[in-house]
């Protein structure tokens, strides 16, 4: 039967450019349905990648270790190892080996108040080392004037927090926080950097300063921390690298520690790019579900053009199965075609469209969202799924497309047909 | 007084009801003391009899928590219901810090910055000197009766003492944090026994005891008040009155950002 099998394709084929015009019609709609799935699709992931990237690396990190009990409550006394704290250099060296670690910091949070005359803001102070900061996080890279502070009672505020104060570089800052041993630790500050993140929320309500300054303003000594930041080489290594740190970390009997990915860490950022992903979805959805009834139309005109000939062929012996078979033949055969169209016009856009981004900054400013900023740079993101999808949803578009006209031509009677009837 | 407006006024209405019990008593001979009197009226005047006019005093605050435990000598001035200054004495390391609470803003002086600061609004709930007291506790302490709707939940005795129990449900209008407040008086001297604080979700936040009674400045007053969070049953904060005088003369004046500062 596969001799006869080989007949219907060719019947198929040959039937597919009896009418050339319209067959290349229909395969261009299905090859720009393609691209368009595609790249949208792409443009989704790269929004999502942007934000995943600015997300962490504005502030976060990939990857953070706490003290077990500190979140999510944060509470100054809860720090790595407890009330004795940890050897903070040898903890960083150890998660400095691990080989997909590209960068670690420590940091020391107080919640506290920053005022200067006779206005004062409520801040979250965040103490930081000025070496390894800047290699895991961007928050200081983007400085509105001044620089990162370095040395004693140097601090950087973001430049929401500068305009509500009313400061400028030079001025000097109080800053006020419940410390580890009840008091309300309190003391003068210069305000040597104002940094610029485009997120209100960071801009607003972040005081930096060095570590060991945060912690003595905090009644801390020089081995308690509450975080340490990772930065991570391969965003798909984020999930080993967890799994490595938490066998090695648990230190010398102390307190256990808690390592998270971004993904638990910002919940919502991850949810906003889940969100993303499943979008993606359902554009290929739209955009096939429409094709379905373009070229489903275009094959029941086909089907019905030919009603003389698949009464004569049905007259000459042929069964109703190998009739409406050759029109399903004809489908697969245009969604082949199709796709080598949609495959050869996607591929030259995508790579393009990749390297060349459109930057629209200049017509629209960031938008912030789920804590992340996003830039407008319309990025397409490579991703092997979305095309594999898209071919598939292209392939099945064009067969159950042929389904109805092909049950259409085995219910066409023969004698009816050539009868013009 | 007809029907109609004593139904459609409550505030008269409670006053009609007032007037009418009184006559009902005075018919009968029979003096019921205290019953009588409207929830809000009590609550209203076991508030006052614990501030006066103005009051001076020396107060002991004890905090204890999970990881440290601290006791602050403290003076503290009083006038009517909107200003308040409290000044830390000791220990020496804290002595000088103080907070001034004026209408809706409170301040506190640094010495050691030597800075006056406006708590922000944000802020307000948060600790009060490491206690367990929060900011917004100093400037809301006084409104219970314009905040709240006062119901009288339980009028009997318990463990033998005649009491009373207050039930206070905020106004719609009304910009507090707690979802209910339960207070409990003693009938026989109006000193109260104790406060319960519960959250919009009925849950217990914290409770506040009151004990020690003393007579303070002419006034039979509780010299002891302890708070303990209900989510953290070991940790406490305890306010002991050392000295109390009340109705001194004093003048608005006193309450300012220069006198904060300066020291009272």
């Amino acid at each position: 039967m596969s001799r006869g099998n080989g007949v219907w394709w060719r019947v198929a084929w040959r039937n597919l450019w009896r009418n050339r015009g319209r067959t290349l019609v229909t395969a261009s709609a299905l090859a720009f349905g393609y691209l368009a799935a595609v790249v949208v699709s792409g443009l989704d992931d790269g929004m999502g990648a942007e934000l995943i990237d600015n997300g962490t690396h504005l502030l976060s990190g990939e990857i953070q270790v706490h003290a077990a009990n500190y979140l999510p409550d944060r509470k100054v006394n809860h720090t790595i190892g407890g009330d004795d704290g940890v050897d903070v250099s040898a903890l960083l060296r150890r998660i400095d080996e691990d080989p997909d670690v590209t960068a670690a910091a420590p940091r020391v949070y107080g919640g506290g108040l920053v005022s200067a005359g006779d206005r004062t803001e409520a801040s979250l102070l965040l103490g930081i080392d000025p070496v390894r900061e800047p290699r895991v996080t961007t928050l200081l890279s983007d400085m509105d004037g001044g620089r990162i502070p370095r040395s004693a009672h140097e601090v950087a505020i973001g430049s929401e927090m500068a305009r509500q104060l009313h400061v400028t570089l030079g001025d000097t800052l109080v800053l006020v926080a419940p410390a580890a041993d009840g008091l309300l630790g309190n003391d003068l500050y210069r305000l040597v950097g104002i940094f610029h993140t485009g997120t209100p929320e960071v801009d607003g309500s972040y005081t930096i300063l060095p570590l060991a300054d945060l912690q003595s303003l905090l009644d801390m000594s020089p081995d308690r921390i509450h975080e340490i930041a990772l930065d991570v080489a391969r965003p798909s290594a984020t999930d080993a690298v967890v799994a490595r740190l938490e066998s090695t970390l648990p230190t010398d009997g102390g307190p256990q520690v808690d390592v998270r990915s971004w993904r638990r860490l910002r919940p919502e950022l991850a949810q906003s790019v889940d969100l993303m992903s499943s979008m993606n979805f359902l554009i290929i959805l739209i955009i096939f579900g429409m094709a379905v009834f373009g070229v489903a139309n275009t094959m029941i005109i086909g089907t019905f053009e030919r009603r003389k000939e698949f009464a004569v062929v049905r007259a000459l012996g042929t069964t109703a199965m190998g009739v409406g078979r050759t029109v399903v033949y004809e489908g697969i055969l245009l969604g082949i075609l199709a796709l080598a169209a949609g495959a050869l016009i996607t591929w030259p856009v995508m790579v393009w469209w990749h390297n060349a981004p459109p930057d629209l900054s200049g017509f629209v400013g960031g938008i912030s969202w789920a804590g992340s900023r996003w830039r407008p740079i319309l990025r397409v993101e490579y991703s092997t799924e979305i095309p594999i999808y898209s071919a598939l949803a292209l392939f099945v578009t064009s067969v159950v497309a042929a389904v109805y006209p092909a049950w259409r031509a085995t219910r066409i009677p023969p004698a009816d047909a050539l009868g013009d009837r | 007084m007809n029907l109609e407006s004593i139904t459609r006024s409550p505030a008269r209405a409670s006053r009609a009801a007032l007037i009418a019990t009184w006559c009902l008593c005075a018919l009968c001979l029979t003096a019921a003391p205290g019953r009588a009197q409207s929830a809000k009226e009590i609550v209203d005047r076991v508030d006052r009899l614990l501030r006066g006019s103005s009051s001076k005093g020396k107060v002991q605050m004890r905090i204890i928590t999970e990881h440290w435990s601290r006791t602050l000598d403290m003076d503290v001035w009083s006038l009517g219901t909107d200003y308040s200054l409290v000044r830390v004495t000791a220990p020496p390391k804290e002595a000088g810090m103080a907070t001034l609470k004026a209408g809706q803003e409170v301040w506190n002086y640094l010495p050691r910055v030597d800075r006056t600061i406006k708590v922000p609004p944000s802020l307000m709930m948060g600790s009060w000197m490491g206690s367990h007291f929060t900011n917004d506790d100093l400037v809301k302490e006084s409104r219970m009766i314009d905040d709240y709707d006062i119901t009288v939940a339980f009028d009997g005795e318990r463990d033998g003492v005649p009491v009373w129990e207050f039930n206070m449900t905020p106004k719609p209008e009304a910009a507090v944090v707690w979802g209910r407040v339960v207070e409990q008086v003693r009938k026989a001297d109006d000193m109260p026994t104790w406060v319960r604080y519960y959250d919009e979700d009925g849950t217990l936040v914290r409770t506040m005891t009151f004990s020690d009674y003393k007579r303070m400045g002419g006034r039979l007053v509780p010299s002891r008040m302890v708070v303990v969070p209900a989510d953290k049953p070991d940790e406490s904060t305890a306010l002991i009155y050392k000295q109390l005088e009340f109705d001194i003369p004093m003048s608005k004046s006193f309450f300012s950002l220069r006198n904060l500062r300066s020291g009272g």
